[in-house]
């Protein structure tokens, strides 16, 4: 891996070189609920560098939450249908944090792997990863026991640490180091060395390991019912998630002319699993929740070979009823 | 055991309840509702000001209509909540035995509704400094940056439907926005949907909503919705004189009428 | 090209759509811009309806119902007087103009009435020139969409 340092004083003007050369870059902007959220921005002083997780995850670069997956429209002509592929820009996503970027790893498998989806490829193409590795967590961050770290490079482009004045750059893809290209001058060649120092300590609360295998069994476990009953079958968890994919196909228009849409949906919703004639498979919270969370460490690793859960807390952090996903894990499994 | 655990341990022992609503610690600290059906589930139980959440909105999950008599730990806004759905008529298939805490954090277990009631009336919340600062702010702005405030937190509403989930007066089997012939609300979430959304949602919860602040505290994307009702509720008491969550023959004042009920504009 | 409001008109059956044809049987000229749409009651106008008119396209809408006491189901117009106390003041809350909506009784016998507040209304919208500020809103999201730079 080729490894580089850029002086932190730098850093706004690397930034804004990549603006400068194009790209849509998207970064944490603190907003005015107090929350920071990924916007694409113009200049690097309105990114916020001060927080442990942004309330969304970056998915809805390559996932957004309405994709327009064609327009059509009607006419004594006949029918024309377009989609706007073409238009989407180079994008470079500032300062996702290490599991976000990992998440990207479950993503490309869920899009590409049976049926390659035509326009996550053409997004997740255009897209530079850039993660910055954390220096503080908080007590809903759980990445260590998912098997990454506050540092890890999975996923990324590019993983910045911030290591006092300077900061160590491991350029871990090609995309990463023509990212770095555009501003060439500002960055030194630097040696491997250890993160470990400049890293937030996650405690890890499981082993996936032991979890990979008892939650094989963990079905019928009466503590799904304890541990999901006061879920309130929102989408805040699945929307704020990285790794959740659930959507929905709605047309919208007259019959002149329309669009159809790719809608973020969620496996909580009790619409999600209704059928027409009324009967619903999944009755209640306690079997929608379950669903959601054996998805993540049992039916993903089945069909991909992935335990879709990333350890970012923002389900935990975003729920109402503030369910917390490892503690829940931790009690079927046990 | 805590007074609160001696005293749930009792109404589970002679047969008050087989079900308990209430909060108790989660991993991380924080308060997490717990449905306790047994004795020995009794030390989890925690109620402290931490416990925010309006647990009243669990009243009308199927599992807990099940169990029949059900006790309930209520912070004042739940306290309002169940005046509210009693109102309603919505609460008559449970038998509730409602524990709340006095101001001088003395257990409180009401044994009939109207000692509950008497309760919310003698001491009914005012609106939070921060929910009167904003709403101060708001009547401040002149329409149009009104209207660009308001349109740009909309836009921000990712149609997560996390408000209308907590919100114990969000009871309908079947909401609105899951209709589809014909289909109200889009399922996309793009801003004119979303006004629409939410000015749906409010105009279905004025003059019910009981100000208890959730869907704004939980929102995921932080747009204080709650204002919403807030004002509706405030424009209500002011015209046609209800108070919503405070009597239990409230009624609903968009349901009724006076012959004079005053207006300015209708030409 | 001149602007030519459209205007949408929620009218109940009994009073103020009988008072519309009143208008037109008695051959009084008033402006084109309207279109009318009949329901049983004022009771029955969801302010969801309203919505959609304006989504779709109205510049501005006229409610219109029996006076106060002459509902033909005794108290639809109580009821939708209520509601619309409260919608307008909500609408304003959300810095919604709502001055393009004008509310009004009108009878079956005022047909006069009728071709005066369509003609009002008109005018008045004429002035304050196409809703732009809703319809702004959908294509600002759209074009949002389509380069993708919402991550909110
Ligand atoms: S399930 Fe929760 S912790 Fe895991 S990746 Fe999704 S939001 Fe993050
Ligand atoms: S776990 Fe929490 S955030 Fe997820 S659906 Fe349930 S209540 Fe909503
Ligand atoms: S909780 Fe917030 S984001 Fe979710 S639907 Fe309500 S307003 Fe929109
Ligand atoms: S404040 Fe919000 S959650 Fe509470 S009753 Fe009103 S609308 Fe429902």
């Amino acid at each position: 891996m080729e490894i580089k340092n850029i002086k932190s004083t730098n850093i706004p003007a690397f930034f804004d070189q990549m603006i400068k050369s194009g790209k849509v870059v998207i970064a944490p902007v603190l907003k005015k609920s107090g929350k920071v959220f990924f916007e694409a921005v113009q200049s690097y002083d309105q990114v916020s560098t001060d927080y442990i997780q942004t309330g969304f995850s970056a998915k809805s670069v390559v996932f957004p939450k309405v994709e327009e997956l064609f327009s059509f429209k009607k006419d004594d002509e006949g029918i024309e249908i377009t989609n706007n592929l073409h238009t989407i820009p180079e994008t470079v996503v500032w300062g996702l944090r290490p599991c976000d970027a990992s998440a990207f790893n479950y993503l490309t498998e869920f899009f590409l792997k049976e049926n390659p989806d035509t326009y996550f490829t053409a997004r997740k193409e255009k897209t530079t990863l850039i993660a910055i590795s954390c220096a503080k967590a908080d007590n809903a961050c759980f990445c260590t026991s998912v098997e990454l770290n506050p540092g890890s490079t999975s996923g990324s482009d590019i993983l910045l640490t911030a290591m006092g004045e300077s900061v160590y750059i491991e350029l871990i893809t090609e995309k990463g180091k023509a990212a770095v290209e555009t501003a060439a001058s500002l960055f030194t060649p630097g040696e491997e060395k250890s993160k470990e120092e400049f890293l937030a300590k996650v405690t890890s609360v499981f082993s996936m390991d032991e979890v990979k295998v008892r939650i094989k069994t963990a079905y019928d476990s009466a503590e799904w019912k304890h541990a999901s009953m006061g879920c309130f079958g929102c989408g805040a968890c699945a929307f704020a998630c990285p790794t959740c994919t659930c959507f929905d196909i709605q047309d919208e228009g007259t019959q002149d002319s329309g669009k159809r849409l790719r809608c973020w949906d969620a496996c909580g919703f009790g619409l999600f699993t209704k059928h027409t004639s009324g009967h619903n498979p999944r009755t209640n919270q306690t079997e929608r929740r379950r669903q959601r969370l054996m998805h993540k460490f049992k039916y993903s690793v089945e069909n991909l070979g992935i335990v879709s859960c990333v350890g970012c807390g923002r389900c935990i952090r975003n729920c109402p009823a503030h369910l917390n996903i490892f503690e829940n894990i931790l009690s079927v499994t046990k | 055991m805590t007074s609160l655990q001696n005293k749930v341990t009792e109404l589970f022992e002679n047969g008050t309840i087989n079900l308990l609503i209430g909060f108790k610690e989660a991993i991380h600290k924080l308060p997490v509702p717990c449905f306790i059906d047994n004795v020995s589930q009794v030390e989890q139980l925690i109620f402290t000001p931490s416990c925010k959440g309006n647990l009243s909105v669990y009243l009308h999950k199927t599992e807990v209509k099940q169990a029949k008599k059900v006790g309930i730990l209520a912070n004042t806004a739940t306290l309002r909540a169940i005046v509210q759905l009693v109102s309603e008529n919505q609460l008559g298939d449970i038998e509730k035995t409602v524990i709340t805490l006095n101001t001088n954090g003395e257990l409180v277990v009401f044994a009939t509704m109207d000692e509950l009631e008497a309760y919310v009336q003698a001491n009914f919340p005012e609106l939070s400094e921060e929910d009167k600062k904003l709403l101060d702010q708001l009547n401040a702005m002149s329409r149009t940056e009104r209207w660009q405030y308001w349109t740009e937190q909309f836009s921000a509403c990712v149609k997560c439907y996390a408000c209308r989930a907590v919100c114990p007066m969000c009871y309908c089997s079947s909401c609105t926005v899951e209709g589809n012939q014909p289909q109200w609300i889009k399922v996309s979430s793009e801003t004119t949907g979303n006004l629409e959304w939410h000015t749906m949602r409010a105009m279905h919860l004025g003059g019910r909503c009981i100000n208890c602040g959730e869907c704004g505290r939980i929102c995921p994307v932080g747009i204080p919705v709650h204002m919403l009702t807030v004002k509706m509720n405030q424009d209500i008491e002011a015209e046609f004189g209800a108070k919503t969550g405070f009597s239990v023959k409230n009624g609903y004042a968009l349901n009724s009428f006076k012959p004079g009920d005053k207006e300015q504009f209708i030409k | 090209m001149d602007f030519e409001p459209k205007i949408v008109a929620f009218v109940c059956n009994w009073c103020t759509y009988a008072g519309a044809d009143l208008a037109g049987t008695s051959r009084t000229k008033y402006a084109t811009n309207v279109s009318i749409i009949r329901f049983p009651c004022t009771g029955r106008i969801d302010f969801m309806l309203l919505m959609k008119a304006f989504e779709n396209g109205a510049d501005g809408i006229i409610v219109s119902g029996c006076h106060p006491n002459d509902c033909h189901y005794t108290s639809g117009n109580f009821h939708a007087r209520r509601r619309w106390i409260v919608f307008r003041s909500l609408l304003d809350f959300m810095g919604f103009d709502t001055d393009r909506i004008t509310f009004s009784w009108v009878s079956a016998a005022e047909g006069t009435k009728w071709a005066g507040l369509v003609d009002e209304t008109t005018e008045k919208i004429r002035e304050k020139g196409p809703f732009t500020e809703f319809k702004k809103l959908d294509y600002s999201i759209l074009e949002k969409i389509e380069n993708d730079v919402v991550t909110e």
